[in-house]
């Protein structure tokens, strides 16, 4: 059975979720403090952690870093609007993806499936997203089976994209992957990247579909087929 | 008033200084004229510093040199031979006067400098004074800064914990790919009851201290028995006044507000049932002049006695925004009656004192 550790210092909310995701098959594990949430993984390793930003003993983004030093786990914080920043820390600290208190258990449910099949090693040389095709050999790009002519930057962005569908990258994390450490601030270099993949690829670049804006935070390339 | 530093910096201070010089260039000659019966004239010169040395502190090393000079033309003058011209029979004279000329200048010239530190010694004593100043300014905004953002945060954490447990219990209940059975139900709408009821604490909280910050808190005094108040309290607090043990005693009637006072009790109750989780005692004690009532828990304690009746005080995630306190004594306060922390060997001790009524009570 799929095991979840859930960490909160709100006792009433750690009951309901561990209710809810008992009753939606998973094998759920609980924590209160940042303390025992390390020791609960390390113990017994979850396969996807939903963790609390704001814990009485330590930054939920503290415990997010030291997870990701020893662990792939897919990580889901759980945030509160005004705390962007530290969001889009714990992000940077190898946090998957957020999710926005309060939340309704659906879209909990989605993100947390799209975590675990991200985990899970395609191995594939050839991702198919929705009317997307990219073949990673090739360096080949096709939409709706026609061939897209990309630059080697754009295609790089739209390859980590697609190599973490559904995943929120972070404005840092993308520059640093695709343009390289020194350019970790340049975030204007990337809003014009993505508008330029997004003219080449979505059918309406005006309303993208595939590749999404998170505000303030970053982008996800998304299967618009199954995320809708 | 202090003179500036570099010379006279107007036209009075100018002729001040300038009248001050001439004055004392008079009066060390006219005392030296007088001391030349006793003393040797030559050596006498030397008192000329005396004109030259205050002229320096207080206008500078310009005017000094002036009066340095302006004093050895006047020694030639009145007292070195021949007197009444501006010659010399002696020629040793000229390096008397020579040293004494140097002699002043070199004096005026520390005098000044002397004079320049100290000046900028009390500036900088002025400038820290309108730091420190600046800082106090800056302390208190940060305070009041301080007290909006524990407001933000009793908003954005207090009202959003509860919110999400109940969305979360909600939506679980209403998905059709959560399978619950009858324990996971109950326990889902129990949680979703309770952080209602958590919510409508905090919203009333949230009123209370708003209508005690502005002044809307008017009481309506009227007697009441301690029993009654107590009674009030205990079914406010529903089951959770289970665990409250009266202990009871022969007290006079009091004159409060019982709605108001009503709200000190169950905060002061609400807070030891939160710490604690086993009985808490609330104990009657008459005395002249005032009802006490003490609350005691055996939690784990205060550390600040007085700390922990400022509003958005918390002990801490969990512990709830921090406002019973603060909201019950203020309507303390509002009745004329006062509550404080004692200090308890174990746990907190919390007493309220209540106004004893004037008149006695009218038999119903």
């Amino acid at each position: 059975m799929t095991r979840v550790l859930v960490v909160d210092d709100e006792p009433q909310i750690l009951r309901a979720l561990q209710t809810t995701l008992r009753g939606a098959g998973y094998d759920v594990d609980v924590a209160s403090t940042g303390e025992q949430a390390l020791t609960a993984a390390a113990v017994r390793a979850p396969d996807a952690v939903i963790l609390d930003l704001v814990l009485p003993d330590r930054r939920g983004t503290d415990v997010a870093r030291e997870l990701r030093a020893w662990s792939t786990v897919p990580i889901i914080v759980l945030s509160v609007v005004g705390d962007e920043e530290e969001k889009v820390a714990a992000l940077d600290a190898g946090a998957d993806d957020y999710v926005t208190k309060p939340f309704g258990v659906e879209e909990l449910l989605a993100r947390l499936r799209a975590a675990l099949r991200r985990a899970e090693p395609s191995g594939e040389p050839v991702l198919q997203i929705g009317q997307l095709k990219i073949d990673l050999d090739a360096h080949a790009v096709f939409f709706d089976d026609r061939p897209v002519q990309l630059t080697p930057h754009e295609y790089a962005l739209l390859a980590l994209l697609a190599r973490n569908e559904g995943k929120l990258l972070t404005h840092q994390a993308i520059l640093r992957d695709v343009w390289g450490r020194a350019y970790a601030d340049e975030s204007h270099y990337l809003h014009v990247y993505v508008s330029q993949l997004r003219r080449k690829l979505e059918p309406d670049p005006a309303r993208p579909r595939y590749i999404l804006t998170e505000p303030g935070a970053g982008y996800r390339l998304v299967d618009p087929l199954r995320s809708s | 008033m202090r003179v500036p530093l570099r010379g006279p910096s107007s036209w009075t201070e100018g002729v001040i200084g300038f009248l001050a010089s001439a004055g004392a260039v008079v009066f060390v000659s006219a005392a030296i004229a007088v001391l030349k019966r006793w003393m040797p004239v030559l050596s006498l010169g030397v008192l000329y510093l005396f004109a030259v040395l205050p002229v320096s502190v207080l206008w500078g090393l310009a005017l000094a040199s002036a009066v340095s000079v302006a004093s050895m033309l006047a020694f030639n003058w009145f007292f070195l031979p021949p007197t009444h011209t501006f010659q010399l029979r002696d020629g040793a004279n000229w390096a008397v006067l020579a040293v004494y000329l140097a002699t002043a200048v070199v004096v005026s010239a520390l005098a000044a400098r002397a004079r320049r530190r100290a000046e900028l010694a009390e500036a900088r004593e002025r400038e820290a004074a309108a730091r420190a100043a600046a800082e106090l300014e800056a302390e208190a905004l940060r305070r009041s800064d301080s007290l909006k953002t524990a407001l933000l945060h009793a908003v954005s954490h207090d009202l959003r914990s509860p919110l999400t447990a109940i969305v979360a219990a909600a939506s679980s209940l209403a998905n059709p790919q959560v399978t619950l059975d009858e324990t996971d139900r109950g326990e889902l709408i129990g949680a979703i009851r309770s952080e209602a009821e958590r919510l409508d604490r905090l919203v009333g909280n949230l009123l209370d201290l708003s209508r005690l910050r502005g002044g809307a808190a008017e009481p309506h005094r009227e007697i009441w028995t301690v029993d009654d108040l107590i009674a009030r309290a205990l079914d406010e607090l529903g089951p959770r006044g289970d665990r409250v043990e009266v202990v009871d005693a022969e007290a006079p009637p009091v004159e409060v507000d019982a709605v108001q006072l009503e709200r000190v009790l169950v905060n002061l109750l609400d807070n030891a049932l939160k710490f604690s989780d086993r009985h808490v005692t609330l104990r009657v004690e008459a005395r002249s002049g005032g009802v006490l009532l003490h609350v005691t828990d055996d939690g784990p304690g205060i550390a600040d006695r007085e700390i922990v009746f400022e509003p958005f005080h918390s002990a801490g995630d969990g512990a709830g925004a921090g406002l019973g306190l603060a909201i019950a004594r203020g309507f303390a306060e509002a009745n004329g009656a006062r509550v404080w922390a004692e200090d308890a060997p174990r746990g907190a001790h919390f007493v309220v004192e209540l106004p004893v009524a004037a008149r006695a009570p009218v038999p119903t």
